[in-house]
């Protein structure tokens, strides 16, 4: 694959605070157009390095570079891309369709009657639209996360990073998502980084991963995860991607 | 060897012996060490417990002791926190304690790390420490708080001009709404309490000038005392109070609900977004809440001046007339907006500094409102310290 094709370039990134180090030598890519997970155990750093990655914190060393924008964290002005953080992250004191407004009517001249169709398509599209007019507060986390989903494709970056989408979702909104997610990829050619395990929807919709490793801190093993999960050879991807409990028993219930 | 001592946990001579705790020691009866041997973990709980019970009052009559955990064969939290416990108490004795982990360091791991938690719970609190040492922790702790805040005015200093150059950066819709909040909501209770001070200067002017046969000057005491000092301190400190708490807790509770890392990925900079319309707000209302409890301050020591003594509400209002001057009303409200700027940032940074959850939100509410009450009190006193020097 040709290094322009690189959406995000990530080389030797150590992550920390102090002396304490969470993740060190931690180097991918990420291609154009692709679904990337990053996967790993609960409290491994995933989502903290999602966090980097969308420049909300400086690493301690090592460079990220997303194409167009240079180092996340530099950016000024419209963002480059969207993100759906964990809990959905809408503004609790806003309406759903004054929370996706906010975007637009910071970055782009869009006003008034085709403000609101553009905001009501993405609701629809995310199977909100009879809820424009609530608040955060008035609907369920399975839906606020819906609802950052769609503010996350307001601005119709071709970039997306999303934290745990599926979580807090009913089973057949979560099937909707992957659907989403993968049409959002190969119709649209947007890339989506997601930080998830999910094994149901990693195996539908990720093209690559990285799975961290809280001992190890940093990869263990990087690659196509339905390849990882059948020929990888390291115990703890094996049995990550295959719901195994070290001592061997398995449950492929994902 | 020695014949070793063993205790197992069955507290029954056994031939298999599920858990066992045996101290050896060389011919000499010197350099012991405990060997643990069996199954450390929930099922066999109990039997640990009486294992390390009946070891323990034998391993206190050594100096040092070897722990020697190669002949451990299964071992979990449970087993491993047990025996950390153990050591604990070993360790606060005085006794050298050295676990061999060459040998089984899974098992030397998870005891160690039961034992590193235990030590971070049990470090000795600062009350206990040399004060020289603590004096020296709380000035670190304290210049490096300071640097934390004057990094945070630094950063709302240099969002002013982006304030200005981009107007769209600042969250103007929430402007009424917070004017309502800080202002009109606290009229009641900024307007009571200053009037009851009013009324407090009152009584007491009653009671210590009265003495001298100057009763008369009452009105003056009030209006110079509210006026210049106690109307813009006592509205600021019911500010901070109030205000203060709610929008430390508001930003803390967006900080935890990711609604502040949303407002970065949106590309809005939480300082211009969040603190702007909030400082804004509360340098808009302070000063009038300030001047309409200082009116109401003024009715207050009336009250209480003419219902304990001879004047007469027109001689009250006279004297007060006499003394409202631009001076006085000028020194206490040209502090006002300082005062509610100090309460807008100090709430802000307490919020934004939010780590972790619900937990973290509360600790940060009572920080921003100690640090809002003792700020307007300093910056109080620095403005009447000038205003002495200058002669105002």
């Amino acid at each position: 694959m040709a290094r322009s094709n690189h959406h995000i370039i990530v080389e030797e990134l150590r992550i920390g605070w102090g002396t304490t180090v969470l993740m060190e030598h931690v180097t991918f890519n990420v291609e154009r157009g692709r679904v990337f997970t990053i996967l790993g155990g609960s409290g491994c750093g995933k989502s903290t390095l999602l966090r980097y990655l969308i420049g909300l914190e400086k690493p301690q060393s090592g460079r990220i570079n997303i194409a167009g924008v240079g180092e996340p964290h530099s950016y000024e002005g419209m963002p480059p891309f969207g993100v759906l953080f964990q809990s959905g992250g809408l503004f609790s004191s806003m309406t759903l369709a004054e929370n996706l407004a906010l975007p637009l009517a910071a970055w782009t001249p869009i006003r008034g009657q085709t403000m609101r169709k553009l905001i009501q398509a993405k609701l629809d599209l995310v199977g909100l639209g009879p809820f424009a007019d609530h608040l955060p507060g008035e609907i369920s986390g399975g839906m606020k996360k819906r609802a950052g989903i769609a503010r996350a494709l307001m601005l119709d970056a071709n970039l997306l990073f999303f934290d745990e989408p599926s979580a807090g979702l009913d089973p057949i909104s979560a099937v909707e998502l992957d659907q989403l997610i993968l049409t959002l990829s190969q119709d649209l050619g947007i890339t989506v980084v997601i930080v998830t395990h999910e094994l149901s929807s990693i195996f539908l919709v990720a093209d690559d991963c990285i799975l961290l490793d809280k001992q190890a801190k940093g990869i263990v093993a990087q690659g196509d995860p339905r390849k990882l999960r059948d020929e990888s050879r390291i115990p703890f991807v094996h049995n990550f991607l295959t719901r195994s409990s070290p001592d061997g028993t398995a449950n492929h219930g994902g | 060897m020695k014949s070793p001592l063993i205790y197992e946990g069955t507290g029954e001579p056994t031939k298999v012996c599920v858990v066992s705790l045996t101290i050896r020691t060389n011919q000499e009866g010197d350099y012991p060490s405990l060997v643990v041997s069996g199954s450390f973990d929930l099922a066999h709980a109990k039997q640990v417990t009486q294992a390390v019970e009946k070891v323990e009052e034998e391993l206190s009559r050594c100096r040092s002791i070897a722990i020697d955990l190669v002949h451990v064969e299964r071992i979990d939290g449970t087993g491993a926190i047990l025996l950390a416990r153990l050591l604990d108490r070993l360790d606060v004795e005085g006794r050298k304690i050295r676990v061999a982990n060459n040998q089984n360091p899974e098992a030397a791991r998870l005891i160690a790390l039961y034992r590193e938690r235990r030590t971070e719970s049990m470090r000795p609190k600062p009350s206990g420490r040399n004060p020289a040492a603590r004096v020296g922790e709380f000035a670190t702790e304290m210049f490096g708080g300071g640097a934390v805040a004057l990094d945070f005015i630094g950063r709302c200093a240099a969002s002013l001009p982006k304030v200005i150059a981009s107007p769209k950066s600042v969250d103007w819709r929430s402007l009424p709404r917070l004017i309502q909040e800080i202002g009109a909501d606290a009229l009641l209770v900024t307007g009571a309490a200053n009037l009851l001070v009013g009324a407090i200067i009152g009584f007491l002017g009653v009671s210590q000038l009265g003495r001298f046969g100057a009763v008369a000057f009452v009105p003056e005491l009030v209006v110079v005392a509210h006026f210049r000092e106690l109307g813009p301190l006592v509205t600021a400190i019911v500010v901070a109070g109030r205000s203060g708490a709610g929008l430390a807790s508001e930003i803390a509770t967006m900080k935890v609900t990711e609604e502040i890392d949303a407002l970065w990925s949106l590309g809005f900079d939480p300082v211009r977004w969040l603190v702007v319309p909030r400082c804004l707000a509360l340098v808009v209302t302070v000063p009038l809440l300030t001047w309409v409890g200082d009116l109401l301050a003024l009715v207050g020591g009336l009250a209480a001046t003419t219902a304990i003594t001879n004047m007469t509400f027109h001689a009250y209002l006279q004297a007060t007339l006499d003394h409202v001057t631009a001076s006085n009303l000028f020194v206490g409200l040209i502090k006002s907006p300082f005062l509610a700027l100090a309460i807008g940032l100090v709430a802000s940074n307490q919020g934004l500094l939010t780590r972790g959850g619900a937990a973290a939100v509360g600790g940060r509410t009572t920080m921003a409102v100690v640090q809002a009450i003792f700020c307007v009190i300093v910056i109080s006193a620095v403005f009447t310290f000038f205003f002495s020097l200058v002669g105002v």
